[in-house]
Order: structure tokens, then C-alpha cells, then sequence
């Protein structure tokens, strides 16, 4: 198993070069000319030929794109100086993803201001995901056929037809303009260790848009897998000895059940850490997503890199660690 | 994209109970041999459900197709209009910036049957219309070279093999590691941009967008397609056709393709309604179309304007809802049809 991982971390490596190369690839070849929109927003509209020449300059857009993409990768091993104009020098400490051309601040350093609230919108939507789609999910395959399961299923489908931004954004308008629940009212990011409260309140309608929508898939899954364990020969076995039908769908049905689930979970949790971008714009949340946004909309080079780099990176740890708890779950698999 | 589900039962419950028609024992009677395409479409046209999004998703390519003669017979336009005409600017009066006729404080103005725009005035109805159409052909566009690519990926790795197989299969995987959003967020602002000065913009703006979507959606079709080709190209009626000495690409498209109808059309019928998504999401972000009408782009105007004028952002909201609810509804009912596992 431990060469496996080491296997998938170094084929994990190469796809993060190759992501950062493209982005760079991108921006050297991609705009027109990369350096204007950065010009014409610090100079206010007013970016003559020879200020976008200075801006070119200092933001290595007249270097070859590979240049620049070596001092970017040596940054993030061993650190770099970063100049910006004649006088202004700054020390980038490794991992240095560079200084942001709009805000002129580190960008690992704003990273990790901005990772708490996607943190937070992640892993509260997906605990609800969890929390409750699989007791609805059980609770239907155990009625299955009745009026009441068909009902749900339908119902559930529909909703996870819908596109999630309309969903959360319908949730947005109706719970904090149209009726104005005052609980609701403030939403955003507020640190949890300054206002556990606020911190709870700001964020608790991104993860009521995110868990209500999400938990129907949920549902779905652990239904169609909960029926397919129901159906085997051990739960027949259980019941026959005598359990009680909560100790056979519980203790025997529910392991069983789960471990597709997981599979689908440990993905989609990883989607959800590399930015949550609708939820973050709708709820106006500071997240890695809304500043993704920001920086691509104001062509922000390092912090576009940053946010590419951490997305990719983030899903390829969630695919591994998927695969290795799969193997522990369900002894038939061999990782190779 | 949207991965189709391959556990067994876990949509088939749409249908109502079990049908005294089984289409199975009627075909007892009569002996004529039947292709899975038929099998599936004598499925599909019992299924009420796939019979009501098919007539919705219609209705929508038809205002698509004829949004010009539609929009002519309304008598409206996108021609943008001298907003003090239509909109209130006198500040004395109440409701600066909104329409002065139509909704939402005057009552129905047949001229403009969908309303005005506030802050523009420009009409709704063609707005709603010529919306339709930019989804439709983004949408169908990107899945049609999304899945062209896919199908000739998989054919070529699974039926080529080794080195081949290796590399292509890794851009596939490559490609599933990025994630979507993020990745066409960072692309497609870039890629306007740089075609933004030429005359033909909005033409620009929306290959742009059909290339970003096709980019990030032929992976499932790929590897589906992979897959099958891994188990077919064993089987006997592909080796008697090498036998026989026939060129690779004919036992690639006469021989392999038309055993892959199923996994093709299933994969269509659920990467339609996730391009639809996509397209009026980034377009609600504010880097899809901005240069012609979409609904995404409506959406994201009449957020501002909800409480007081709530039938603006209902209007685009319903399209993009209808139409992907119909087109997802569909894609499952076209799925359960194709699959001898589920019993309706």
C-alpha cells in the first residue's frame, strides 16, 4: 500500500506541474496583452504605451514564459526576492506562491486568511450532506415500494435536477429579503475565534442551501445501496436468527451500505475544499472560490496559480485518500 | 460532469408500479427481432414522465430555432431603447428606474407581454427568447464536439492498447483532476478577452465558451467508452472481422460503434442538461455571455432588483429550471430505458 500512495503522489506532482505550467501558458498567451488590465486598474483608466511598458516589465511579462515559471517553482522550494518597480523589494519566505498584483500582499499569507471560511462552508454543507441524506436514504430503502418512498425519491430527484446556484440563490433571496428572518440576515465569514455565534449565524443559510441540496443525491445513494445490501443472503441469515429489524438494517445492513457512499462523499468533500464558488458569491462569503473569482475577473496572475494549484491539489489528495479508505473498508479490494 | 450512476436500482422508481403493459411479454407473441434502440424507444414512449419532458425540451428548441419569427411576432426586440422613454426619471414620481408601463407597478402592457428591464429597458420577451437560443446552441454545440471527442478517445484506447492507451488514458485523467469551475472561470475571461476588440465579438464570445465547455466534458464519455470497447474488442464478431482482413477503421466504426449506441446516447442525454447548468452559471458569474442575451446573465442583473420587482428574475429562472429539469428528467428515463435491469 505505502508504494501506492507514493506512486499516486508523484503522478499526483506531475499533474501539479503541468496544471501551474498551463496557467502560466495562459496567461503569457492567452490576453492580448497581459499586462493591461492590471494598468489600466492602477492607474485608473488612464495606462498610457509607457506605463503598460513599466507594467510589463516589472511583472516579468517581457521575460520568456518559461523564465518566470522557473523563479515561480524555485519560489515555492526555496523561497525568493520579489521586486516590484526600482525600490520596493520584498522577501518571499518558501513556499512562496508570489506577491498578488493587485493587493501587493503575499499570497500563501492571504491563502491562509481566506481557508478558514471555505473550510468552514465545506465541512458544515457536507456534514449535513451526510447527516441527512443517509438516515432518509435508510429510512426509504426500508419502506421500499411503498407510497411514501416513491414520493421521496421523486420529490428528491427533482430537486437534484435543479441547478445549485438557483437553489441557493432562491434560498438567499426568499429567507433574507423576502421574509426577512432576522437570524438569517447577516451572512459572511466572522472568524470563529473572535464570535462563535456570529461565526455560526453568518454561516448557517450556506450550509442549510448547501446540506438541503446536496442530502438528495445522498439519499439516492445510500437508498439504491442500502437496497442492494438488503437483498443479500447475510441480512436474511441476520433476521432469521431472530435480530430485531433496527439491529439487522443497523448493525449488519448499514457497513456494508455505507462504503460505496463514502467513495462518492471523499470526492465530492474534495470539490467542495477547493472552492465552494457559488455558495461563497451568493452568501458573500470570503472564501478560496470568491477570491479565485476576483483575481481571475482583475487577471491576477499568482493568486489565479494559487488557487489552481490548491484546488488540484486538494482533489488529488481527496481522490487518494478515497482509494486507501476504500481498501480498509471493504477487505476484497487491493490497491495496486 | 454528471457521472452516470451504474448501481443497479437506483433510479428506476419514477415509473408507477408495475405496468400491466410489460413490453416483454406482448413482444412474446410476435416474432420479430428488435434493436436495443427500439427496445429502449418502445420503453421511453410508455414512460408518461419521459413523454412530458420530451414535449417541454421541445417547446424549448422550437422557440430556440424560431426565436426571430417569435420575437417579430411579439413585436419586440434586443434593440436597447433611450431608457428615459420607457423608464421613470422624473424623481418626483415614484419608482425611479423601472418601467413605466407592464410590471411590476402598472398593470399588463401587451406591447412588452414579459415587462421591461429595469435601469436598461430593454424587453424581456426577446431577452427570455434569444436567451433560449444561446443556451440551446452552446449547450448542444459543446456536446456534440464534447462527445465526438470522448467517442474517438475511448475507440483509439481502448482498441489501440498499450503506449497509446497509457498516454491517452492519462490526459483523461489529467483533465478529471482539474476542477471545472475553477478551471473554466480561469479560462474563459482569458480567452474573451484576447478575441474581445475583433468585430464579430459575440460570434467570439460564444465559440470561446462552446470550446470551454467541450474541453472539461468528454472525459466520462471517454473512459465509458473505453471501457466497453476493453471488453468488445475480444469478442468473437471483432476478431473474425480482423480475420477477415478488414482496415482498422472500419471494424473501429462499422463494427465497434453501433454496439456503443447505449453508453453514447445515455452520456448525450446527461451532458445536455449539465452544459445548460454550466452555461447559465458562468454567465451568472459574470464570465460567460455578456455580450448577447442569456439567462444567466438576466439572473445575475434582477438579483438587485427582487423585492420590489420579483417576476425580472423569475422570468429567466423558470427557463433555465424547465429546461434542465426536462433534459435531466429525460436523461434518466432514457437511461432506465436503455437498461435491461430495470424491470417497468
Amino acid at each position: 500500500m505505502f508504494a501506492y500512495v507514493v506512486k499516486r503522489l508523484l503522478s499526483g506532482v506531475v499533474v501539479l506541474f503541468l496544471i501551474s505550467m498551463s496557467v502560466f501558458l495562459l496567461f503569457w498567451y492567452g490576453p492580448s496583452e497581459p499586462a493591461q488590465t492590471i494598468c489600466d486598474r492602477d492607474t485608473s483608466n488612464r495606462c498610457t504605451p509607457a506605463r503598460l511598458e513599466v507594467f510589463r516589465e516589472n511583472l516579468g511579462f517581457n521575460n520568456e514564459w518559461y523564465e518566470e515559471y522557473g523563479t515561480f517553482v524555485k519560489g515555492v522550494v526555496a523561497g525568493r526576492e520579489i521586486q516590484f518597480g526600482s525600490t520596493t523589494k520584498f522577501q518571499c519566505d518558501a513556499p512562496c506562491l508570489g506577491y498578488s498584483y493587485r493587493t501587493k500582499a503575499p499570497v500563501f499569507e492571504e491563502m491562509k486568511t481566506r481557508m478558514p471560511a471555505t473550510f468552514s462552508v465545506a465541512i458544515g454543507g457536507a456534514f449535513l450532506y451526510l447527516a441527512i441524506g443517509i438516515p432518509i436514504g435508510v429510512a426509504a430503502a426500508r419502506r421500499r415500494g411503498t407510497l411514501t418512498d416513491k414520493a421521496l425519491v421523486s420529490s428528491f430527484l427533482v430537486i437534484s435536477s435543479i441547478p445549485y446556484y438557483l437553489f441557493a440563490l432562491l434560498t438567499w433571496l426568499f429567507l433574507t429579503i423576502t421574509w426577512e428572518i432576522p437570524f438569517f440576515a447577516d451572512t459572511g465569514y466572522f472568524p470563529i475565534t473572535d464570535n462563535p455565534a456570529k461565526w455560526f449565524s453568518g454561516m448557517l443559510l450556506a450550509w442549510l442551501a448547501l446540506g438541503a441540496f446536496g442530502c438528495t443525491q445522498y439519499t439516492r445513494y445510500a437508498r439504491g445501496s442500502m437496497v442492494e445490501v438488503l437483498n443479500e443472503d447475510y441480512i436474511r441469515t441476520a433476521k432469521s436468527k431472530g435480530l430485531t429489524s433496527n439491529s439487522v438494517v443497523y448493525k449488519h445492513g448499514l457497513r456494508a451500505a455505507l462504503v460505496p457512499v463514502i467513495t462518492i462523499f471523499g470526492i465530492e468533500f474534495g470539490t467542495l475544499l477547493a472552492g465552494t464558488i457559488f455558495t461563497e458569491t451568493i452568501f458573500d462569503i470570503e472564501g478560496i472560490g470568491l477570491w479565485a473569482l476576483e483575481a481571475v475577473v482583475q487577471r491576477d496572475l499568482p493568486v489565479v496559480s494559487a488557487t489552481a494549484l490548491f484546488g488540484a491539489a486538494v482533489l488529488i489528495i481527496a481522490n487518494i485518500l478515497v482509494d486507501v479508505v476504500y481498501s480498509i473498508l471493504d477487505p476484497r479490494v487491493r490497491l495496486s | 460532469m454528471s457521472a452516470p450512476a451504474t448501481g443497479p436500482e437506483t433510479l428506476g422508481s419514477l415509473s408507477d408500479g408495475p405496468e400491466v403493459t410489460d413490453p416483454n411479454s406482448k413482444q412474446g407473441k410476435e416474432i420479430a427481432g428488435k434493436s436495443p434502440m427500439q427496445i429502449a424507444f418502445g420503453r421511453l414512449r410508455k414512460d408518461k414522465i419521459a413523454i412530458a419532458c420530451a414535449i417541454v425540451v421541445f417547446f424549448f428548441i422550437l422557440v430556440a430555432i424560431f426565436a426571430d419569427l417569435i420575437a417579430k411576432a411579439f413585436g419586440v426586440d434586443l434593440e436597447t431603447v433611450t431608457a428615459c422613454e420607457v423608464l421613470e426619471c422624473n424623481f418626483a414620481e415614484p419608482g425611479v428606474g423601472y418601467p413605466k408601463t407592464g410590471p411590476p407597478f402598472y398593470p399588463f402592457d401587451p406591447e412588452h407581454p414579459f415587462g421591461l428591464a429595469p435601469r436598461t429597458g430593454a424587453d424581456n420577451l426577446a431577452h427570455w427568447i434569444y436567451g433560449c437560443r444561446t443556451s440551446l446552441l452552446i449547450a448542444g454545440a459543446a456536446t456534440l464536439f464534447a462527445s465526438v471527442v470522448g467517442i474517438v478517445v475511448g475507440l483509439v484506447a481502448g482498441f489501440a492498447g498499450g503506449v497509446v492507451d497509457k498516454v491517452l488514458s492519462f490526459i483523461t485523467d489529467f483533465f478529471l483532476t482539474i476542477p471545472f469551475l475553477l478551471a473554466a472561470l480561469t479560462i474563459a475571461p482569458i480567452i474573451i478577452d484576447r478575441f474581445g476588440t475583433s468585430d464579430s465579438y459575440e460570434t467570439v464570445q460564444i465559440a470561446s465558451l462552446i470550446g470551454i465547455l467541450s474541453m472539461f466534458g468528454w472525459m466520462t464519455v471517454a473512459r465509458l467508452i473505453r471501457g466497453e470497447v476493453l471488453s468488445l474488442r475480444e469478442r468473437e464478431f471483432i476478431h473474425a472481422a480482423r480475420v477477415l482482413g478488414m482496415p482498422t477503421r472500419r471494424i473501429l466504426f462499422r463494427e465497434l460503434l453501433p454496439n456503443l449506441t447505449a453508453p453514447i446516447v445515455i452520456s448525450i442525454s446527461l451532458m445536455l442538461p449539465a452544459f445548460v447548468a454550466a452555461e447559465a452559471g458562468l454567465a451568472f458569474l459574470g464570465i460567460g455571455v455578456t455580450g448577447s442575451a442569456s439567462w444567466g446573465q438576466t439572473i445575475a442583473n434582477a438579483v438587485p432588483y427582487w423585492s420590489n420587482y420579483p417576476l425580472y428574475l423569475w422570468e429567466p429562472l423558470i427557463g433555465v429550471v424547465a429546461l434542465v429539469l426536462a433534459l435531466n428528467l429525460l436523461g434518466d428515463a432514457v437511461r432506465d430505458a436503455f437498461d435491461p435491469k430495470t424491470r417497468r
